[in-house]
């Protein structure tokens, strides 16, 4: 049903496009090549001396490395496919392997792009576009967002998102230096974590979908180029195995980008409604209550090339503060507590030493401190990240 | 789920009528109105990708997977690849030594500054793009010699320059560098 409408879509895409262009190929000046390897790597090496797991243990430091390729095939004017694959050494030495997206572009027009495969979704800027290492110019992740590359002690609202559907993006020349960037998808959508974690919600993509209901999004920027840049973005689809319990989440993003500095920043919500129990006089009561986490972070970056000494035209210092926070108070279900519980803030300083345009060495230094006072950490960075 | 179904198909049919054809054409102009799009759009997220790091083949398979990232018009996208290209362009690379533009005219500084798209990414004289500093003054404040080494390696001073490497003569350099003490 699902993968039938899907299905429909892009052939109607494709049928309604087909028609009335031709392409210009042979009036082409320009040199058109089919495949491309791109990609990126990174090594780091974090020190995190005061990291405990769940259990209390200590976490050692670690030394992690990453090689991520990607697959760009030009198949025509109009139809390209890419692939990115991570390769990373997981805790116990073994190789781990993750297919982080895999979609097919189809340019309709001048200003239309339908994307459909697996891809990563425009929602926030972070997730979208931000965390290959060779461009997130921080050794960890915002405090906002959990997962890819660990995310210490803290956990976030959400991690990076990558989904399997169709999107429908679009951009609008407002007159000189305004555009209007529009994105609309349609995926499998979140589902519910098995195990321990009650109610949490899941993003990865997997084969099939647990509920028999997509979830729908999209992102509405005003770009006022070069420098700025706002977005919005509204994310909503059932994630429970019934399909009853629903999750939905925003964010606001801004870009500001100057010859020598830049200064970005998201704000972001969600709601999960969670199913409960209650006992009250011996009876047990059942209620829906929606399960809230909110953050925030917003990150400076400054060129010391603005000094005019060339010693330090490859030097760039990077301020980042997070802040996360939710509004667990134990009333829904136990399970919540290892998500809730660690909501704080933290403040990353960095010094990036620039090798090449997209190659860095980054020499961080964050300190996370929980609300509930427990687990806090410290952590030193030394990472290396390539992007060819 | 009925409503996608007929929803996805309207969208689509709706924007197609909006369609333009894209074309492939290849002039000085497109390659200034190429250096000012990339100047504008393609430090956004991340550096700026200098022209050297992939072949002409390669950029064209590139740029439109970041067409797709920087929400750039199909027009928009065609520009940068032709300021790429024209900054890769080894037959005027290979025409420096060989002294086979000594017939040819020299042509003006402010005519290379408009062709190799500077003000794409420099301010001169107020007008430009802010990917690279303003230009105006920059000879007198850091000296011929500092220029002619930035013109003939952008990279002798910093590794992680986005001004690319542009094909030009010893003759061109001196006319630009001319053009900006004035
Ligand atoms: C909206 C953010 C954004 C903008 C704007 C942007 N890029 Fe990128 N770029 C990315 C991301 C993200 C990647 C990494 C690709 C990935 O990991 O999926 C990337 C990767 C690249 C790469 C490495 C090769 C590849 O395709 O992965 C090159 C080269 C590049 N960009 C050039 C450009 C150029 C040229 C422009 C201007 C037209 C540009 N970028 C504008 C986000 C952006
Ligand atoms: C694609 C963008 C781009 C184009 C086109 C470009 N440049 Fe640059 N240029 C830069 C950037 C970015 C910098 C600053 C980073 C660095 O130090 O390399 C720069 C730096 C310079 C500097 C050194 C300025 C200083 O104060 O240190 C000079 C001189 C210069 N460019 C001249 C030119 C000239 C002349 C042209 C045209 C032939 C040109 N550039 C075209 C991006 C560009």
């Amino acid at each position: 049903m699902k993968t039938n409408s899907i299905s429909t879509a892009v052939a109607s895409a494709l049928l309604l496009s087909a028609a009335p262009f031709t392409f210009a190929q042979e009036n082409s000046s320009l040199d058109i090549g089919r495949l491309a390897i791109a990609g990126y790597g990174d090594v780091s090496y974090i020190a995190q001396d005061n990291l405990k797991d769940d259990q209390g243990n200590a976490v050692q430091n670690n030394v992690q490395a990453r090689f991520i390729p990607i697959f760009l095939f030009q198949m025509s004017e109009k139809i390209h496919i890419e692939s990115e694959i991570e390769f990373s050494t997981g805790q116990d030495g073994e190789t781990e392997t993750e297919l982080e997206y895999i979609n097919m572009h189809y340019y309709l027009n001048d200003n239309t792009i339908i994307t459909a495969g697996k891809f990563l979704l425009p929602f926030g800027q972070f997730s979208a576009n931000i965390h290959p290492s060779w461009i997130n110019k921080a050794a960890s992740t915002p405090g906002i967002y959990g997962g890819h590359g660990g995310n210490g002690s803290l956990n976030g609202v959400t991690t990076v998102m990558n989904d399997t559907g169709i999107n429908v993006s679009n951009t609008w020349n407002l007159g000189g230096a305004g555009r209007l960037f529009t994105d609309f998808y349609v995926v499998s959508g979140p589902r519910q974590e098995a195990g321990a974690h009650g109610g949490g919600v899941e993003f990865e993509a997997k084969k099939g979908d647990n509920n028999d209901s997509f979830a729908y999004g999209g992102r509405v920027a005003y770009a006022f180029l070069p420098e700025w840049e706002i977005g919005v973005s509204y994310y909503t689809g059932p994630y429970s195995n019934d399909g009853d319990l629903n999750y939905s989440a925003y964010n606001v993003d801004f870009n500001w980008n100057g010859t020598f500095a830049s200064v970005r920043g998201e704000i972001f919500g969600s709601t999960a409604e969670t199913e409960g129990e209650i006992e009250v006089n011996g009876e047990i009561d059942e209620f829906v209550k929606d399960f809230n986490k909110n953050g925030w972070y917003i990150q400076g970056a400054w060129q010391a090339r603005q000094l005019g000494k060339a010693w330090l035209n490859p030097v760039e210092l990077v301020l980042r503060y997070s802040d996360t926070s939710s509004d667990f108070d134990g009333s829904v279900i136990e399970e919540f507590d290892e998500d809730a519980g660690r909501m704080g803030s933290r403040v990353y300083y960095g010094v990036n030493y620039w090798l090449e345009p997209s190659a860095v060495l980054k020499f961080g230094a964050e300190t996370t401190s929980l609300d509930n006072g427990v687990n806090s950490d410290d952590r030193l960075f030394l990472q290396l990240a390539f992007g060819f | 789920m009925k409503l996608t179904q007929v929803f996805l198909p309207a969208v689509v049919l709706v924007l197609s009528t909006f369609t333009t054809q894209a074309q492939h054409v290849s002039d000085a102009s497109l390659v200034a109105k190429g250096a000012k799009v990339y100047s504008e759009n393609c430090g956004r997220c991340h550096n700026a990708r200098p022209a050297e790091e992939y072949s002409k083949k390669e950029w064209s398979v590139v740029i439109p997977h970041m067409r797709a990232k920087a929400h750039l018009t199909g027009k928009e996208a065609l520009a940068v690849e032709a300021f790429l290209d024209s900054t890769l362009t080894s037959d005027v690379r290979s025409e420096v030594k060989g002294g086979s533009l000594e017939n040819k005219v020299q042509r003006s500084g402010a005519d290379l500054v408009a062709q190799f798209g500077c003000q794409g990414c420099h301010k001169i004289n107020g007008e430009g793009g802010a990917l690279g500093p303003e230009l105006s003054g920059i000879v007198a404040r850091k000296g011929q010699e500092f220029v002619l080494k930035k013109l003939t390696n952008p990279k002798f001073n910093n590794a992680a320059s986005a001004m690319p490497k542009f094909p030009m003569t010893a003759a061109d350099k001196q006319a630009i560098i001319d053009y900006l003490s004035q």
